[in-house]
């Protein structure tokens, strides 16, 4: 069954928004607060992690 | 056979998506060739899954694909105060599409030109034999597909799957996903791409091979177009797939709607029977192993099923036939040309396994000169030397034998195929001989390393034979792959990790290992006799049902083997070469490894360079020359794109989609999923697409300022003396420098290329 039409119907119709390109929050010349900045990476591993289905053939 | 001059009559056979798109397969070729032999010189084949492929992969494609998920999923319909599970795949989708769309629409064309070997005139700077293209090709293509599927959301086609939010176990669900539109991207593919050829066609009879699950829906979905368009053409299915689920599918309501015939098991003979039949306007009743639907009474079609027919003498079968197929098209730089050298298992004992039942019962062969012959005749027709010998395994006698025959016939091939342990055939000189005839890879059915589950299995081999046979095909440089269970039942965790660890500790001698968990399907052994395995299998809800779930007493459940099927996965990952980061799709695109073996690379020297690579990945540092990648795409995100990534990948949320292998959902699990796994908070983060690599990478706040402030200055370099400059504590620069060190890794950041550690090109020798 198509068991995700409801919210599928919920996002139809609505303008588009591509926000792509560069948020521009640069620190010039000026120094950055390096120690205060978060500076987290989290990454997609591989996007062929075994969790992600639909990926693999025997 | 009967010689008639049949041109009268044509004959369309075609491949519906979707199937794996680095060859051609091999079912439509055999049946071609058989055809034509028997006198009907029209046959056309189409390989619509291929085709399919290179249509969705094109900038005019994927730019409607990407306009497409823009009008379906936009990104700003997200920005409520919570992402409900409900909506996390579809912002994903159009988080992940608004970061990548316009670099993939930019990129496609020449990733498509990598994998193809068609990107450079000269074949040794082609970029498939150089990782440092090739991988970022392939993401691209994934990528590309990751758009075609967010535009049809839910829906997802990969390079390996199709599944929709339609479950493949229930005609009712199959028959709607026939007709939905948005979902189903094959319609529009079909009306504009393969109906106007049929039109203009007209064949007599279409014959559609369903091998996969995953061709089911987008073989009905084309039947039924076909069959409103072009009333009097006979439509038929065949594959391996139906040998499972024909009976089914032919008692289901509706299916007469979209095709008027099966054809169970072995097809050469009864598509000529049909062909005949309807040629001749005759009744069906005598065509073997047909099913169809007796039209007397057009409201009330019922269901007939013809005795078997008997199997064809294969050595007197031609070779298969190519010609029509999109050479071209496929994702590979050399054709692998596949080649069933039997049909069956020799052996056919194994307790879970039903292969041989595929194609029929009994076990037939190719002679080895027939095989020679033919290799030879295939070889100079379609100009190409590598073949791809379909198998459910070799048996010993033809394992001594086709090497002297191949070399005798001077066929100058390499080739690649699955195999059984057999310690005798395998021994030193037998691996030597293979190689020389031009093997270089062997696929073995391995399953476990433990005593006991072996037994039960039947699998008929010792440990000991296992690594002496691995042992000689590494000597002799032909490359070991093992297929490998988790979940037998009564398995348990120790026993499976016995398994894991036996393999790593040969990791010298067992290069891929192909995972995969126990699985009930009705045709089965353990579903015959559940008790002699301590197994109670339940009903399987859906009238196509094939696989069923099961409870133990003993062992693992079915989720625990899950679960060790992630552990085992993820310890591959980290301890094979070849399965090491991004050197899996290696793994992943079957016969690309292959291809640099058949180039001239040893199992060992490719190994080493897949792990050199991953090493040289990790060891990236803060290299003062660092740049921001040019055409880096930063989207800003209301929620946590890894924190969407992992809800997604648990397994309650899992259990709400489709399963790779058995196309099944639990109907309930959406509810139950939503009820457990809790909706993401919002949070300010950025979504990072790199178009070179080919991958996202997603950072805070703090670190695009960093990004802005690195590309203002240039370079790294610039940017610490700057801030060293402005009074930042050392402290503070190792920070900087860690930071920029993780993006070097994951390829965000990119060294002036001499300075960037260089990763060796595979494959020294390429042909
Ligand atoms: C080779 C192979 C692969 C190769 C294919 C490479 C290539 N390009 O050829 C690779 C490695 C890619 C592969 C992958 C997978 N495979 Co596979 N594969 C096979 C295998 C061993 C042989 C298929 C083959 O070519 N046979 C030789 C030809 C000549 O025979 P045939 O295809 O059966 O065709 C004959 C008849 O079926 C019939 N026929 C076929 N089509 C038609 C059409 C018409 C009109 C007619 C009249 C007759 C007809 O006539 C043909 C000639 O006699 C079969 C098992 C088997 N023994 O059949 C599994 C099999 C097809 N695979 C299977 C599966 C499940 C998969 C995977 C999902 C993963 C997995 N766990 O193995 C993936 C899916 C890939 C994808 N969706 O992209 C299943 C499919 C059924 C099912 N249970 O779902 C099979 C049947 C094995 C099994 N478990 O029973 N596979
Ligand atoms: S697992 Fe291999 S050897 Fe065993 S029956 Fe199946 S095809 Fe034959």
């Amino acid at each position: 069954m198509n068991q995700n039409k409801d919210q599928r119907d919920d996002v139809e119709n609505e303008e588009a928004s591509e926000e792509s390109g560069d948020t521009s929050l640069a620190a010039g010349g000026e120094a950055l607060d390096l120690e205060g900045l978060d500076l987290t990476v989290e990454t997609v591993e591989e996007r062929i992690s075994p969790s992600e289905t639909n990926v693999f053939d025997k | 056979m009967i010689k008639l001059p049949s041109n009268d009559f044509p004959v369309t056979l075609a491949f519906p998506p979707q199937g794996h798109w680095t060859q051609p397969h091999l079912a439509l070729p055999c049946l071609k060739a058989w055809l034509q032999a028997s006198g009907y010189g029209d046959v056309q084949q189409m390989d619509l899954s291929v085709e399919a492929f290179d249509h969705f992969l094109t900038a005019e494609s994927l730019t409607r694909a990407a306009a497409k998920v823009q009008q379906r999923l936009p990104l700003a319909r997200f920005d409520g105060d919570r992402l409900p599970l409900g909506q996390m795949r579809a912002w994903r989708a159009a988080a992940e599409s608004a970061a990548s769309a316009r670099s993939i629409i930019g990129r496609v064309e020449s990733a498509k030109a990598i994998l193809r070997g068609q990107d450079h005139p000269l074949d040794s700077d082609r970029g498939f034999w150089d990782p440092d293209r090739y991988v970022p090709a392939v993401r691209t293509l994934y990528h590309g597909l990751r758009l075609v599927s967010a535009a049809h959301y839910p829906s997802e086609l990969t390079p390996h799957n199709f599944t929709m939010s339609y479950s493949n176990d229930s005609s009712e669900d199959v028959l709607a996903a026939t007709l939905d539109e948005e979902q189903n991207p094959f319609i529009e593919f079909y009306r504009e791409q393969v109906m106007p050829r049929l039109l203009e066609r007209k064949p007599r009879l279409l014959g559609l091979s369903v091998l996969y699950g995953s061709q089911l829906i987008p073989a009905l979905t084309l039947a039924r177009m076909v069959k409103a368009a072009l009333p009097d053409c006979h439509i038929t299915m065949g594959g391996g797939f139906l040998a499972y689920i024909g009976d089914k599918v032919m008692s289901a309501p509706g299916m007469a709607e979209c095709f008027d015939s099966m054809v169970f098991h072995e097809g050469e003979r009864p598509l000529l029977m049909l062909c005949e039949a309807l040629r001749l306007g005759e009744p069906l009743h005598d065509v073997g192993s047909l099913a169809w639907w007796d039209r007397a009474d057009p409201e009330h079609p019922v269901s007939v099923k013809n005795m078997a027919a008997h199997p064809i003498k294969l050595d007197d079968a031609p070779a298969p036939d190519l010609d029509g197929l999109p050479m071209d098209k496929y994702f590979s730089p050399q054709v692998v040309i596949p080649y069933d050298v039997n049909r069956g298992c020799y052996y056919g004992e194994c307790t879970f396994c039903t292969l041989p039942t595929v194609i029929g019962p009994g076990y037939r062969t190719r002679s080895s000169e027939t095989i020679a012959r033919h290799v030879v005749e295939l070889r100079d027709r379609y100009e190409s030397t590598h073949f791809n010998f379909i198998t459910d395994c070799m048996p010993p006698g033809m394992i001594k034998e086709l090497p002297e025959q191949l070399i005798e016939a001077e066929a100058g091939i390499t080739w690649w195929a699955d195999a059984r342990i057999e310690p005798k055939a395998y021994d030193a000189d037998g691996a030597r001989r293979l190689y020389e005839a031009g093997c270089r890879k062997l696929l073995f059915g391995f399953e476990s390393a433990t005593k006991r589950i072996l037994k039960m299995m039947m699998k008929g081999q010792s440990l000991k034979s296992v690594v002496e046979v691995a042992r000689n095909c590494t000597d002799a440089n032909i490359s070991v792959t093992f297929y490998a269970m988790v979940g037998f039942p009564t398995e348990t965790r120790e026993e499976a990790r016995a398994t894991l660890k036996f393999i790593e500790e040969h990791a010298d001698i067992i290069r891929e290992v192909s995972l995969q968990t126990f699985h009930i399907d009705e045709v089965a052994k353990t579903y015959k006799q559940p008790e002699q395995f301590g197994i109670r299998v339940l009903d399987a809800p859906g009238d196509l049902a094939l696989y069923h779930d099961y409870e133990a007493d003993v062992g693992m459940t079915q989720e625990e083997a899950a679960e060790m099927f992630e552990e085992m996965m993820a310890s591959f990952r980290r301890n094979l070469a070849i399965f090491s980061g991004d050197n899996i799709f290696y793994f992943m695109q079957k016969s690309h490894y292959f291809l640099h073996l058949a180039a001239g690379e040893t199992p060992q020297g490719f190994s080493g360079r897949c792990a050199d690579r991953t090493s040289a990945r990790a060891e990236r540092e803060a290299d003062p020359e660092l740049t921001v990648s040019e055409g880096l795409v930063t989207v800003p995100l209301g929620f946590s794109h890894s924190d969407a990534v992992r809800t997604l990948g648990d397994p309650l949320a899992r259990a709400a989609r489709p399963d790779f292998l058995t196309g099944r959902y639990v109907r309930d699990a959406d509810r139950v999923a939503e009820e457990t796994l809790p909706p993401l908070d919002p949070k300010q983060r950025f979504l990072l697409y790199d178009p070179e690599n080919g991958e996202f990478v997603e950072l805070r706040d703090g670190g695009v300022r960093v990004l802005a402030a690195l590309r203002e200055h240039g370079t790294l370099g610039a940017l610490v003396a700057a801030q060293v400059r402005a009074g930042a504590s050392p402290a503070a620069i190792d920070r900087l420098e860690q930071f920029a060190a993780e993006l070097h890794r994951l390829g965000v950041l990119r060294a002036a290329a001499s300075t960037s550690p260089s990763t060796p090109v595979l494959a020294s020798a390429r042909g």
